[in-house]
């Protein structure tokens, strides 16, 4: 089981984690670390030892951003955002409890306008959001300060390619 | 000169003034922008957070489009939609299998003739001598911190574009327009991203610490190349008091007399004004 659970993460993401020594570079230099469970290194660990649920049900999976900070630092190059991708995508995938309700939000509202336009419209995005969490009066005044200053666009644009978009974006609507 | 562009959605939006202030000061130098027909989303964190054929194929679609529309060179605006469309075509480009994938999702196959470039590779190759030549107000009394953000500071080997080669060029490009670089340690740290929306809190520590280090460093204003990171700085934040973040073309359209200039410095949401006017340059 231990075993089954590490090469599919290591298959998919492309990484090996033998080369972790635990020197804590990684959450060292984590901008965001401090709202994660789990160290980016301790994430690792717990592929190694097989322990699927704990990882798939971790806020850390979620709270990294891909900002890459850990990888430049890694002194063995292991690639932990691209394992991030791996684990969040399989966390979809098995259905578990999400740890970060809001993110998977923000996702699925920004996905949706994708899908729907082809582009992001950053009005429709935000208030998706903000209804989906109900959130909605947090932020009010700055956005009503971007809408006065012409900083949010009215009215969405959409592609042409819609059939293809919808083809790309098959599933989309899966997202839990 | 022609050239295709991708402006990527926050450039139609919440960053307009990015893209209008880079254009205008290529246009005096004879460049214009042809944009894309139909270009589409990258994805951006979201697509590659949650599906990885998502994430290929929209930004796929795109460089489809380019090499349909015959266009060499695609010059991209915001680092998040550069690297996302840079990081698709380098999987497809090495990898049979992701080729296969685009494909069988849009149709046709990949050529490969498509030549990504991000603006500040265009700004390079314009050049420092050029850019002089458009100086009519230099940026005396701005001292800017330049701030890179997490996009532009990932190791060359994974996105196969680092700022290091750009570094030295635009804090010669920015004295050269007459303002003072600040020195701080500060300018790869990342922004938060996109939980700037879900985790306010969280990204308002990050941001304070930005702005204590540029303040620290005797910086008036923050200088910035991407639109997320634009949007941060100026919306979050709790206990520093806030400094203009400004995007480096707006400032080289500043020290040009751009006319619309006065447009985009309006549109802020920390007022960059009074600094501007503190240092004459209004």
């Amino acid at each position: 089981m231990a075993a089954e659970f590490l090469e599919e993460v290591s298959r998919r993401s492309g990484q090996r984690f033998e080369g972790c020594y635990h020197c804590l570079s990684c959450g060292g230099g984590c901008p965001v670390v401090e709202a994660m469970d789990y160290n980016p290194n301790q994430i690792i660990r717990m592929v190694q030892r097989g322990m699927r649920e704990e990882v798939l049900g971790s806020k850390a999976i979620w709270v990294c951003v891909g900002c890459f900070s850990c990888l430049s630092q890694c002194p063995n190059r292991v690639h932990i955002p691209a394992m991030m991708d791996t684990l969040r995508e399989m966390a979809l995938e098995a259905g578990v409890r999400v740890a970060e309700p809001e993110i998977l939000a923000f996702h699925r509202a920004f996905l949706g306008e994708v899908r729907r336009w082809g582009r992001v419209y950053e009005l429709g995005l935000v208030l998706k959001y903000k209804l989906s969490t109900g959130k909605f009066f947090e932020d009010f005044s700055v956005g009503f300060k971007m809408m006065a200053k012409g900083r949010l666009q009215l009215l969405p644009s959409r592609v042409k390619g819609e059939e293809q978009i919808k083809r790309i974006m098959n599933g989309t609507r899966r997202l839990r | 000169m022609k050239v295709g562009y991708y402006p990527g959605c926050s450039l139609h939006s919440s960053a307009q003034e990015m893209g209008e202030s880079f254009w205008d000061l290529m246009r005096p130098l004879g460049v214009e922008a042809l944009e894309l027909e139909d270009w589409n989303c990258c994805g951006s964190s979201p697509a590659h957070s949650t599906h990885h054929g998502w994430a290929l194929n929209l930004a796929m679609r795109n460089l489809l489009l380019a090499e349909e529309q015959s266009l060499k060179e695609l010059l991209v605006m915001c680092p998040s939609c550069f690297v996302r469309l840079r990081e698709a075509a380098r999987q497809v480009q090495s990898d049979p299998e992701k080729g296969e994938q685009v494909s069988k999702a849009l149709g046709r196959p990949y050529g490969g003739s498509v030549r990504l470039k991000f603006f500040l590779e265009m700004l390079r190759d314009v050049g420092t001598e050029q850019m002089r030549s458009l100086l009519k107000k230099p940026l005396k009394g701005i001292k800017g911190a330049l701030y890179y953000g997490c996009l532009l500071s990932r190791p060359e080997w994974i996105t196969g574009f680092d700022v290091g080669p750009y570094e030295s060029f635009l804090e010669n490009l920015f004295r050269t327009l007459g303002g003072e670089v600040a020195h701080w340690g500060y300018g790869r740290q990342c922004c938060g991203a996109h939980l700037g929306i879900t985790k306010p809190g969280l990204v308002s520590s990050l941001v304070d610490r930005i702005r204590e280090h540029a303040r620290r460093a005797g910086a008036n204003c923050i200088v910035v190349f991407c639109p997320l990171c634009q949007v941060n700085l100026e919306m979050r934040g709790r206990k520093e008091p806030a400094l203009p973040v400004l995007y480096i073309t707006e400032l080289l359209g500043l020290a040009a007399e751009l006319p619309r200039t006065t447009r985009w410095l309006g549109r802020h949401l920390v007022d960059p004004r009074p600094v501007l006017r503190e240092a004459r340059l209004l």
